[in-house]
């Protein structure tokens, strides 16, 4: 029981920073409907800056968030700018291919520049833990999903009380009405990538305690946001974070019982049955 | 004999009822006219007959055999083919590309496919386009493409949806020949169309939907002289 | 009024030029191992035909058709490991088990198709690497039949003999060669029968449009499930081929991700569904990034002395290049999208056209 409890709560913990993930893939979706096959790229550069700021000038990895979301913003923004914009009307595949040439970039380049060995950033707190209601916890664990949540509650203020944040909803439920209504759609979207990649950037920040970072680790994150968004329903932020919990939660159970070598397939079989039986997501309307 | 008979057909998205409980009949080699205002729920009926999606109620029966539930593929085959009021060119194929593909349904022969592709393109006058991709034609061409594709699968019973739409009046009177000419030629059709004139003109027969209902059916002079029908059509379009 | 690009118009029937010019082509061919001494030059052939295999393969599915599998190293890695497998754990050699490859992949095309062909667009993208990513994890886990991560090595390939005389032992390349050639004239040969044919034309109008296609009397189910079949038998062979040649493999080479974007990637670039683009590709792909790879980019540039080999760069270079060959594949992919949309081989025809019809 106590096993239960402590994957459960694991689970939970690290949902949230999956939750952190899906939100950005579902807001870059729901305002272009461009699936980003380089989020998870997004994701590692988040952890390499996050590695060098506390190596080279020992800034705890999270405090560090408070620079790479900006300059995650900044990226994300000039990605859209420069390439995802001039193929919005193309093909969802063209769009797709682009976008998985631009991860395979970034992760190469990290390549290039850093070698592909592993690193490992190891803080005071790294491997501490902390007592929940008698159970004990990863403390990196805790303190991340404690920022993850109130960044998450910072977002949802955004998207809901701001004018910004407003019409970048308006634009994921319909592009063209957002337009005529005078709404800069371009804007939108660049602050759109932006979003997205700085979350997955803060993601890769708050995970870096306690993940090996490396330039491929990008592609399995990406998977798992699409598992994510796809649970939750493509588009829906409610829906990301649901699902990334849960996904959070699959995880760590499944890798307690059957072994942390299948807890993969548990997420992709869970994934294939979603697209299946319910590819407006378990929180979407059923279209039948 | 009836061709195609529609029972008590009710079509629901949600809570919307974009048919409910249409009936009607086609007898064999008529032309049948369907009218009414937009969003009258006549490419929805066109969706149900022809396989796109099943109907909610009601039965759809061709030549006597129920269709419900069938596929569009096999609708085809079947003898029934039906255009789209957005016209659907396979835009990197060539016209007569297009239109073979349409042959195929009958034949396996890339050959014969070539001869009843050939046949039907100049049925609808577009000989001098048989090499042109099919997304750079300009609309009139391309509804004419539309019509030629689904004769060249050899149907008993046409639906054309809307194909006059966006059309110039020379345009318009060519696809009016075009329809009778496939009449004599003895397949049966039912035709949309906004244009009064011109449904006026060629429909033997004519039934009138208005939100999802029949509010009316007869033959030309019955439906223009009809009180419903009249204000169904005031009341939406002036 | 916008002509098709050649690549696409179904021409009917050869000029003879092509067809001396072909058969030129393929007689080099089969003397290139006779004319050329070099190991290396026979194995980056050997390469970059596995590559026109199944990239080929994958174009019949995903040129043709326009189902757009991301998910295609489910499908060399079964050809892979049914080879490496009978041959290392039943002894059963490999001419024999890549007919068991070809014969699951098949069985796993047909499952996978009756599933993931009811997704249409991103959703079939998503299934389909997600069927793969099933693929590899349990690979990874089932290691009592795959060896799980530490791959299947080859101790040796027994003589390959007919009727007593030993045709080949497979000591040097040339085997291997022979056999990738034969491989890739079957694929094209193949996929011009497909585009000659009913199924070609049904192929290209699912692409299309599919409710059109659907409309005019095609039963999607069959057809895109035929074209999966031929692609995922073929790209099995590639992954048999690539089995026995490299001799080992592991979960992460033969069933990653990456395999299956480098199988889309060789498409795109070449030219997606036309014959001869997953050639171009191939041929643009494979020696590039064998050049980085080998190094042979970074010492051009230190002699061409752009660089120079002791600075900070130069070093940098030599060090570090060879390991970015797939920093390229990203590259020519981006290129490729925003500014050929039909590949490397539409690019050029387009270009040739524009230049005919300035010159008429
Ligand atoms: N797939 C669908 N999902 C939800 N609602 C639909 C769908 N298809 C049609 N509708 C709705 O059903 C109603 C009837 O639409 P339909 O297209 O059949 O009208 P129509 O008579 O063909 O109109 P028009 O003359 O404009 O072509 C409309 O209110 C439309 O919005
Ligand atoms: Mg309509």
């Amino acid at each position: 029981m106590t096993i239960f409890l402590q994957s459960l709560i694991s689970g939970i913990l690290i949902g949230g920073v999956y939750a952190l993930i899906g939100i950005g893939l579902t807001i870059i979706f729901g305002v272009m409907r461009v699936i980003n096959f380089a989020h998870g790229d997004l994701l590692m550069l988040g952890m390499y800056a996050t590695y060098f700021l506390f190596t080279l000038l020992g800034v705890d990895p999270f405090v560090s968030i408070v620079f790479t979301i900006p300059l995650m913003f900044l990226y994300g923004g000039v990605l859209q700018k420069v390439f995802i914009n001039r193929i919005l009307n193309s093909l969802p595949q063209n769009q797709i291919l682009l976008t998985i040439g631009l991860g395979l970039i970034m992760s190469n380049a990290v390549m290039l520049a850093f070698t592909s060995d592993y690193k490992i950033l190891t803080t005071s707190y790294s491997s501490g833990s902390v007592d929940i209601l008698g159970i004990s916890v990863s403390q990196p664990l805790v303190i991340s999903f404690v920022i993850t949540a109130a960044i998450t509650a910072l977002l949802y203020w955004f998207l809901l009380k701001t004018d910004t944040g407003q019409a970048i909803r308006a634009t994921a439920q319909d592009r063209e009405a957002a337009q005529l209504m005078g709404i800069n759609v371009k804007r939108m979207s660049i602050i759109a990538f932006g979003l997205g990649a700085s979350l997955a950037g803060t993601a890769g920040a708050l995970i870096s305690p306690t993940y090996y970072i490396f330039p491929q680790v990008g592609s399995s994150f990406t998977l798992k946001a699409f598992v994510i968004t796809v649970l939750g329903g493509m588009g829906s932020i409610v829906g990301a974070t649901l699902g990334g919990i849960l996904i959070g939660i699959a995880e760590s159970i499944g890798g307690v019982y059957l072994g942390s070598g299948w807890k993969e397939v548990i997420v992709f079989v869970l994934f294939l049955l979603v697209l299946l039986f319910k590819p407006s997501g378990l929180m979407g309307k059923s279209n039948a | 004999m009836a061709i195609l008979e529609i029972k008590h057909v009710s079509k629901f998205f949600g809570g919307l009822a974009a048919n409910s409980d249409v009936s009607f009949a086609l007898e064999e080699g008529m032309i049948m006219g369907l009218i009414g205002p937009n969003g009258a729920g006549k490419t929805t009926l066109f969706n149900c007959i022809t396989g796109y999606y099943p109907p909610s109620r009601g039965e759809i029966l061709f030549k006597g055999r129920r269709m419900n539930g069938l596929n569009p593929d096999k609708v085809c085959k079947l003898g029934m083919a039906r255009t789209w009021q957005k016209v659907r060119p396979l835009a990197r194929m060539s016209v007569v590309d297009n239109v073979m593909v349409g042959a195929l349904c009958r034949t396996n022969s890339l050959k014969t496919a070539r001869e009843m592709a050939m046949e039907q393109i100049r049925v609808v006058r577009l000989e001098h386009r048989v090499n042109v991709a099919a997304g750079g034609l300009p609309i009139g061409e391309r509804k004419k493409l539309e019509v030629a594709r689904v004769l060249a699968t050899r149907p008993e019973l046409l639906l054309l949806d809307e194909v006059m739409g966006g059309l110039n009046p020379a345009e318009s009177d060519e696809i009016i020949r075009l329809i009778l000419e496939i009449r004599k030629s003895g397949i049966t059709q039912m035709v949309i169309e906004h244009d009064m004139k011109a449904i006026m003109r060629i429909s033997d027969r004519i039934v009138v939907l208005n939100s999802g209902e029949k509010l009316a059916e007869g033959n030309p002079s019955e439906i223009v002289s009809n009180p419903d029908v009249v204000a169904a059509y005031l009341g939406s379009e002036h | 009024m916008r002509m098709l690009p050649q690549s696409l118009v179904n021409k009917r029937g050869a000029s003879p030029v092509r067809v001396v010019l072909t058969l030129a082509v393929v007689a080099l061919l089969f003397f290139f191992p006779r004319l050329v001494e070099s190991t290396y030059a026979l194995h980056i052939m050997i390469l970059i035909f596995i590559s026109i295999i199944m990239g080929s393969s994958w174009n019949i599915l995903g040129g043709y058709t326009g189902q757009y599998s991301v998910g295609h190293a489910a499908y060399f890695g079964v050809g892979a490991y049914m080879t490496m497998m009978l041959l290392q754990f039943k002894q059963i050699p490999p001419w024999y088990g890549m007919w068991a490859g070809m014969a699951a992949a098949l069985l796993t095309a047909l499952v996978i198709g009756t599933i993931c062909f009811r997704l249409r667009g991103p959703y079939f993208v998503l299934a389909s690497i997600a069927v793969a990513e099933i693929f590899r994890v349990t690979t990874l886990n089932l290691k009592e039949i795959t060896n799980g991560a530490e791959g299947i090595l080859a101790t040796e390939l027994p003589p390959l003999r007919i009727g007593g005389t030993v045709i080949t032992d497979f000591l040097t390349k040339v085997p291997f060669y022979y056999a990738g050639l034969v491989c890739v004239l079957l694929i094209i040969a193949i996929s011009l029968g497909v585009q000659h044919s009913k199924l070609g034309y049904y192929f290209q109008a699912i692409r299309e449009d599919q409710d059109a296609a659907h409309s005019l009397g095609i039963n999607l189910t069959v057809y895109k499930n035929a074209a999966l079949a031929i692609s995922a038998v073929f790209t099995s062979l590639a992954g048999s081929l690539y089995a026995i040649y490299v001799g080992f493999i592991d979960p992460t080479t033969v069933l990653a991700l990456d395999l299956s974007v480098q199988i889309v990637l060789i498409c795109i670039i070449g030219g997606i569904g036309t014959i001869f683009g997953p050639v171009i590709g191939a041929l643009v792909l494979i020696p590039l990034s064998e050049a980085l790879r080998s190094n042979v980019i970074a010492e051009g540039l230190i002699k061409s002395g752009l660089v120079n080999a002791e600075s900070g760069v130069g070093t940098f270079l030599t060090d570090h290049l060879s390991h970015a060959h797939v920093l390229i594949y990203g590259i020519l992919v981006v290129i490729v999208i925003l500014y050929m949309p039909d590949g490397v081989l539409g690019f050029f025809s387009n270009l040739a056209a524009k230049r005919n019809r300035g010159n008429a």
